[in-house]
């Protein structure tokens, strides 16, 4: 039971740490601490959901019509909400507070129209649940595949960060802002793009997570919360340090599930997110 | 080629730079030369940011208005700034900087031999390719400014006190190579404390006081000018 426990943590964790890259991308580089974020992996789910039942579209396939959507979902956001915000502030520190007021208002807004079209209970499908064995563990198979993607998805974020000119400029904006227009990069452009990126990941986070568990309107709310600690845990634009921090809490929740009380999961996470800001508030890795 | 025509630059109720006019010719390198507080610094920043600028200022390169141009699309227009404090990329490579450098459309192209061209004029800079810029010393820092701004092929290099903070036989490195940028055909506008260097190396300059040109001469011209031996050059 030990090491299926493990294993659960491990596809749980893999997930969270796929949201939370999202999250650093969008915090990092567009410096937007963007608290609706989590509402847009139940996007994610949530359009995953109803593309398998009303269309009966695999959720792997589903993953090219939900990310797709997410990525322009959070472009209108940008472009609409956040840009104005950005424009006519006269501090970086400004941004941040009114973003934060805004995506506050819009996590409610979002939730509503949930809550309104699925209802407050659970909402999930049943898909690839045959079990398949991992070091002697039982695990549904749309966990591993769920793992599978998480990972996939990752690498080739990791990759194209560091192996393009893309990634270059995304670095050269989330280190200097101020001296993108020196190489000729629009800081803005490269802002909106990387918000509409870290909402695409988001909605690829919600595909994956609803493959192996249901949810509800509310999970949006603490999947921010679980974001955010991860990025901190993990250093802010530190995409290595997301992910070990995102298996950290993955696991840890499912063995304080196991061995304790499934109640104190959150507990859980926010006891290590105390410990770390008390001990290493820059992030473990720094 | 480059030309600014009544340029102001006013912060708040302060006018730092009061209606300037300007020229650089193509292959030229021209001086700013001015105290502390003259308007050296606001005068670039005039130059190169329209939205600081107050309405009526016109500046022209290669024959095109570029009055309205967003900072960031300059370099595309053939512009390259090195300005005061370096502005590099201090947490990523020197090697990615020098991409960065020739990230604008115009340079894309050629990015190879610009930075085998870049790498002869600042040959330090090819033994430190993988270093983090924030690592090294003031002088290889600006050495990477410079040759970031180069690796856009720029036709105008503007160059804020590329000496500032410098040890003097750093400072003589920096000029020996901004001399061979200047002899490869780009034309540079420096603003420069160090009066004696970089009257050395531009062809003519201006006199810059309390935002406004109040003279203007060949360097020649200049260096034997009572004033500006008085001001500048300590006798």
């Amino acid at each position: 039971m030990l090491l299926s426990t493990l294993v659960f943590g491990v596809v749980l964790g893999g997930t969270y740490a796929l949201v939370a890259l999202g999250l650093t991308i969008q915090y990092g580089v567009a410096r937007i601490m963007n608290l609706s974020f989590g509402e847009v992996v139940m996007f994610g789910a949530f359009a995953t959901f109803v593309l398998f039942t009303g269309a009966s579209l695999s959720p792997v396939l589903g993953l090219f019509v939900v990310v797709p959507l997410a990525f322009a979902i959070s472009w209108i956001l940008y472009t609409v909400l956040m840009r104005p915000l950005v424009k006519r502030a006269r501090h970086p520190e400004r941004v941040e507070i009114d973003s934060i007021l805004v995506t506050f208002g819009l996590l409610f807004l979002f939730q509503g129209l949930f809550t309104q079209a699925f209802g407050s209970g659970y909402t999930g499908y049943g898909w690839l649940q045959a079990p398949v064995e991992i070091l002697g563990a039982r695990v549904a198979s749309g966990r591993v595949l769920g793992l599978g993607l998480a990972c996939l998805i990752g690498l080739g974020l990791w990759a194209a960060t560091t192996r393009t000119r893309w990634g270059l400029t995304m670095r050269a904006v989330a280190t200097r802002p101020a001296f993108a227009a020196l190489v000729g990069i629009d800081e803005n452009r490269v802002a909106r793009q990387a918000f509409a990126l870290g909402g695409a990941i988001a909605g690829a986070g919600g595909a994956i997570l609803s493959m192996y568990q249901p949810v509800t309107p509310i999970d949006g709310g603490f999947l921010t919360m679980k974001a955010l600690v991860i990025v901190i845990m993990g250093g802010i634009g530190n995409m290595g340090g997301a992910l070990a921090a995102g298996l950290i809490i993955g696991i840890v929740e499912a063995l304080v599930s196991y061995a304790v009380d499934p109640g104190l999961t959150l507990a859980a996470t926010y006891a290590i997110f105390l410990a770390v800001l008390l001990w290493r508030p820059k992030g473990l890795f720094a | 080629m480059f030309e600014a025509r009544s340029i102001s630059v006013r912060y708040g109720k302060h006018l730092a730079l009061d209606d300037v006019s300007l020229e650089v010719g193509t292959s030229e390198c021209v001086a700013i030369l001015g105290a502390n507080g003259a308007g050296k610094s606001s005068l670039l920043r005039g130059l190169t940011q329209a939205g600081l600028r107050e309405r009526g200022g016109v500046i022209r390169h290669r024959g095109e208005d570029i009055s309205a141009t967003n900072d960031f699309d300059l370099v595309e227009k053939g512009i390259a700034l090195v300005p005061e404090g370096r502005g590099v990329f201090a947490e990523l490579t020197v090697d990615d900087n020098l991409s960065l450098g020739a990230h604008p459309k115009r340079a894309r192209e050629s990015a190879s031999e610009r930075r085998a061209e870049v790498l002869d004029l600042f040959p330090k800079l090819g033994q430190r390719l993988a270093q983090t810029v924030g690592t090294m010393s003031g002088g290889e820092q600006q050495m990477v400014a410079v040759a970031r701004a180069l690796m856009s092929r720029p036709t105008l290099l503007l160059l804020d006190e590329p000496s500032l903070g410098l040890a003097p036989i750093v400072v003589d490195e920096m000029f020996a190579a901004l001399h061979k940028v200047r002899d490869s055909g780009v034309s540079i506008l420096i603003v420069e404390q160090n009066v004696r260097a970089s009257l050395a190396l531009a062809a003519r300059g201006y006199v810059l006081e309390a935002g406004r040109i109040v003279g203007r001469g060949s360097s020649a011209e200049l260096v034997a000018d009572p004033m500006v031996a008085k001001a500048f050059l300590g006798h």
